[in-house]
């Protein structure tokens, strides 16, 4: 079943009088656990791409439907009530709010979701152990290093249970041995949890992670054998 | 969500920055308890200005001849109380009233050979309670005694600028009921200071027999002054002692011009309040404002989480309501702490400042008056004015786009 389905999406920024073509025309399906990575160099559109199948923004012109539901005609709150419920972010830069331990940070989308109390201090636990962060469950980001920041955003974005995760060069500021063990722990967590996961990365250490990998040049999804299905497994 | 977290989010963002929003909580705190000290002022000039107009000037209760005009002093019988004393015997059995007694008001021009004044005459009955204020501000000599016939008192500065004093003779100069000029000559007996300055230049006081001896006015006075042991009785008095061929005037009706002057003033300070407020209200939005694009990236986080723009726009109204309410408490405490001391030490205005406002009893030094009921209205007043000017910010921070927000990332 597709979790994912973009229908001849375009994106165009225009500042002032400059037209930019982010994405031109790209149709897509992802599957529901599918461990899909999203590759291609600087301005090729990968993070468009995210923005657009996160509801973070809306496309100038085509589909995006998560979860059978079409998203391009959604509302601001009604694109927020979709990412809490469905989606999961992990980004590039450690993306803790840096006021809040790393405890509350997998906390925040729980309340967010309206989880009790109990529950809720089961689930983040769980989690924080899961990703080797539950030692360190009361420091705040800044008392963390790059890697377990990058764990806890993890944890984080599967704290709801999310259809997907979507990670936005999830290991570019992490040195190989923690880019490697975030890697690790997202592959973990897939097969695990069955989440979907959709990365967008240019690291060929973390392109190997990938079931499928889908090349984007100049927004366009890459035909020449590095298409849509390049690097899809069984 | 629980707004519990808004708050801690909210706490902790104002620690982040502790010398910004130490400094806000302190425009805050400055702000209010500069509008306290400045209304505490205001209202204790006035309510001085009030007070000491009834305490030597208008009582709180007045009764008159219907025809007596107070501008012009009347003399004329008609426009006199017929057996004023007898009406204050029973004014005098009343519980509610401390004093009543009647008094002859009269114009006059007092000269000491070399200089002349005019000024008016108190005929009083220095028995009564009512001039107890006089006898306590007896600076010199004696008060006077009812069966003194050519005794006055006049006040200190007054006699400083005559060249007088305790025992010296001066001349009083007046036209009399029938029309006719009289004069006499009278010995000062005291010399008051009440420290209005207005009042102290230009009263004289003599027993009200030797009064209406000297104008012809036979047993008639101008009016009965009546004080009351609570104002609040006013009414209830005035109704009670209603009677034909009496008017009564209460202590609003004998102190319009004051009243009328503090109520066109309070317009204008209230003017002055909202330009304070507005400061503050500015400086508030201003740390929101940088809060917000200092916190863009974390906004963008949170939306991205699923957090809707009106829990973005509440968590800054959070620490807003943090700053305002710290500041508030700070501020009241400051202002507090202000008004109690201008209202022991006061600020002097000199004699000057206090004889240019000669319609009002104001002295020579300002007290303020601690008024809870309008400071509680000030720190309202202020909390809501930062809470409207922390709308702009927080609305501004709501309506960030995810997208756009994430991308300083």
């Amino acid at each position: 079943m597709s979790v994912i389905q973009l229908e001849n999406v375009t994106k165009i920024y225009t500042i002032g009088e400059v037209e930019t073509r982010a994405l031109d025309g790209v149709s897509l399906n992802i599957e529901e656990g599918e461990f899909t990575a999203l590759v291609g160099p600087s301005g090729s559109g990968k993070t468009t791409l995210l923005q657009l199948i996160g509801c973070l923004d809306r496309p100038t012109s085509g589909q995006v439907v998560i979860n059978g539901k079409e998203t391009t005609k959604l509302n601001r709150n009604q694109r927020a009530d979709l990412r809490k419920g469905t989606i999961g972010f992990v980004f590039q830069f450690f993306a803790l709010i840096p006021t809040l331990t790393a405890y509350e940070n997998v906390e925040m989308p729980l309340l967010l979701n309206g989880q009790s109390g109990a529950e809720r201090k089961k689930r983040v636990m769980e989690l924080l152990e899961a990703v080797d962060m539950a030692d360190r469950a009361h420091h705040r980001p800044d008392q963390l290093s790059g890697g377990e920041q990058q764990r806890v955003a993890v944890a984080r974005a599967l704290s709801t249970n999310p259809t997907m995760i979507l990670a936005d060069e999830p290991t570019a500021n992490l040195d190989t041995e923690n880019g490697q063990q975030v890697m690790d722990i997202m592959a973990k967590l897939n097969k695990e949890t069955g989440t979907t996961f959709v990365f967008a990365t240019h690291d060929p250490r973390v392109i190997k992670y990938a079931r499928r990998v889908v090349t984007l040049v100049d927004g366009l999804i890459d035909a020449n054998g590095k298409g849509q299905n390049a690097g899809k497994t069984a | 969500m629980a707004s519990g977290k808004l708050w801690t989010i909210a706490y902790r963002d104002l620690l982040r920055n502790r010398r910004r929003s130490i400094l806000t909580l302190l425009a805050v705190a400055l702000g209010l308890a500069m509008l306290m000290m400045f209304n505490g002022l205001i209202a204790g000039v006035w309510q001085d200005a009030l007070q000491n107009s009834i305490q030597l000037r208008t009582g709180h209760l007045q009764l008159r001849a219907p025809t007596y005009q107070e501008k012009k002093l009347s003399l004329q019988w008609q426009d006199l109380l017929d057996n004023p004393g007898g009406l204050a015997t029973r004014l005098n059995q009343m519980s509610e009233v401390k004093a009543a007694a009647p008094v002859l008001w009269a114009g006059s021009i007092l000269s000491t050979g070399d200089e002349s004044v005019s000024l008016q005459i108190f005929g009083i009955d220095p028995a009564s309670p009512l001039y107890d204020p006089i006898r306590e501000s007896l600076v010199s000599g004696d008060f006077l005694t009812p069966d003194d016939r050519s005794g006055i008192m006049i006040g200190q500065p007054l006699a400083a600028s005559l060249g007088v004093g305790v025992g010296q003779r001066v001349n009083l100069a007046l036209v009399n009921a029938d029309g006719n000029a009289e004069t006499a000559n009278f010995t000062i007996r005291g010399l008051f200071s009440t420290g209005i300055v207005s009042y102290d230049e230009s009263a004289v006081f003599m027993p009200l027999g030797k009064a209406q001896a000297f104008a012809r006015t036979g047993e008639r006075a101008s009016a009965i002054v009546v004080l009351l042991h609570r104002q609040d009785d006013t009414d209830k008095v005035a109704a009670a002692i209603q009677s034909q061929g009496v008017a009564t005037l209460t202590w609003r009706d004998s102190n319009q011009f004051v009243l009328q002057t503090v109520e066109t003033a309070m317009g204008f300070y209230v003017i002055l309040d909202g330009i304070v407020m507005l400061v503050v209200a500015v400086i508030i939005a201003n740390t929101l404002l940088m809060a917000v694009f200092e916190r863009i990236r974390e906004i963008g986080i949170l939306a991205a989480l699923g957090m809707k723009g009106l829990q973005i726009m509440q968590m800054f109204l959070f620490e807003a309501l943090i700053l305002g309410l710290a500041g508030i408490v700070v501020g009241f405490a400051l202002g507090s702490v202000g008004v109690v001391y201008l209202s022991n030490v006061g600020i002097p205005i000199g004699a000057a400042a206090s004889v240019a406002g000669s319609n009002f009893a104001i002295g020579s030094t300002m007290y303020a008056h601690y008024a809870p009921g309008t400071f509680m209205w000030l720190s309202v007043w202020t909390l809501v004015f930062v809470l409207l000017a922390s709308l702009y910010p927080a609305r501004f921070a709501a309506r960030q786009e995810p997208v756009d927000a994430l991308r300083s990332l």
